[in-house]
């Protein structure tokens, strides 16, 4: 939990505004919204860079913390490129460097994870 | 199908066939090295041939793909005894995309988390990916 990274900077100005203290359904909702934006926007994209640059990823890691059982929840029932933002939200970084790339048993061991951490 | 048409309009009248279902397992530079079961890409969550640098760039990609064979060529033309790579990159230099040529001298890309389709070289073009920029070849198999 010691690693949050929010970089605001890359973040649309409609993003930030809402982030910092969104909870409980409020929180939930905006994290659905922006989910959405991402999945819609990065789908074409190969470029995993590109795809944790998006303004809708920077906004997700700027709701902070308390997002990390929602994303935990999303990557588990539809796996994706949600690794780099656990990583800067958690500090954690369960997947060994044998798996990267493989974004099922990344998953795995992410799902694994919080549930030993008490997320899921 | 009206999807892929508004990302790539290039694809529109062009005869594209989508040859797969939607799949995040794996992505155009996976499906050009015929790996389905990595997502491929010079970055810290993605799979990347050991020793080859992990930068975004058109050199990263080329010597990715030289560990598998690939040596430069001239020109995306179809050349009966060689299999074709192609990679295209953004105005800026940056790699977007690779897409693989088929016999048929057709091209098979893997379209992000996307279906594969089959398609011409240039019907990607745009704002998306750019535009072709290099080109790899290396010999084709017996019985290819």
């Amino acid at each position: 939990m010691s690693q949050a990274k929010t970089e605001p900077s890359s973040a649309e100005p409609s993003h930030q505004a809402q982030s910092p203290l969104l909870k409980g359904p409020d929180l939930e909702r905006r994290f659905r919204e922006l989910v959405s934006e991402w999945r819609a926007e990065v789908a074409p994209l190969s470029s995993s860079t590109a795809r944790v640059q998006h303004p809708a990823y920077r906004a997700i890691i700027a709701l902070g913390p308390a997002v990390v059982p929602l994303l935990l929840r999303e990557l588990e029932q539809r796996p994706n490129h949600w690794f780099a933002a656990l990583r800067s939200l958690t500090g954690a970084d369960p997947v060994p460097l044998a798996d990267r790339g493989r974004i099922g048993a990344m998953t795995e061991a992410w799902v694994t994870w919080g549930k030993e951490h008490g997320y899921l | 199908m009206d999807n892929l048409e508004s990302l790539f309009p290039g694809l529109r009248g062009s005869g594209y066939l989508v040859t797969s279902r939607e799949d995040v397992r794996y992505n155009c530079v996976a499906w050009a090295a015929e790996d389905a079961e990595h997502w491929w890409w010079p970055d810290e969550d993605s799979y990347w041939p050991e020793g080859v640098a992990r930068e975004e760039t058109i050199a990263a990609l080329v010597a990715a793909f030289e560990k598998l064979g690939f040596v430069p060529c001239n020109g995306s033309l179809l050349e009966e005894a060689y299999e074709k790579v192609a990679i295209y990159a953004a105005p800026d230099g940056i790699p977007t995309h690779v897409a693989r040529q088929l016999p048929s001298g057709l091209w098979s890309s893997k379209l992000g988390q996307l279906q594969d389709i089959e398609h011409r070289l240039e019907d990607l073009g745009g704002a998306l990916y750019g535009h072709y920029a290099n080109c790899l070849k290396r010999e084709r198999p017996v019985g290819r």
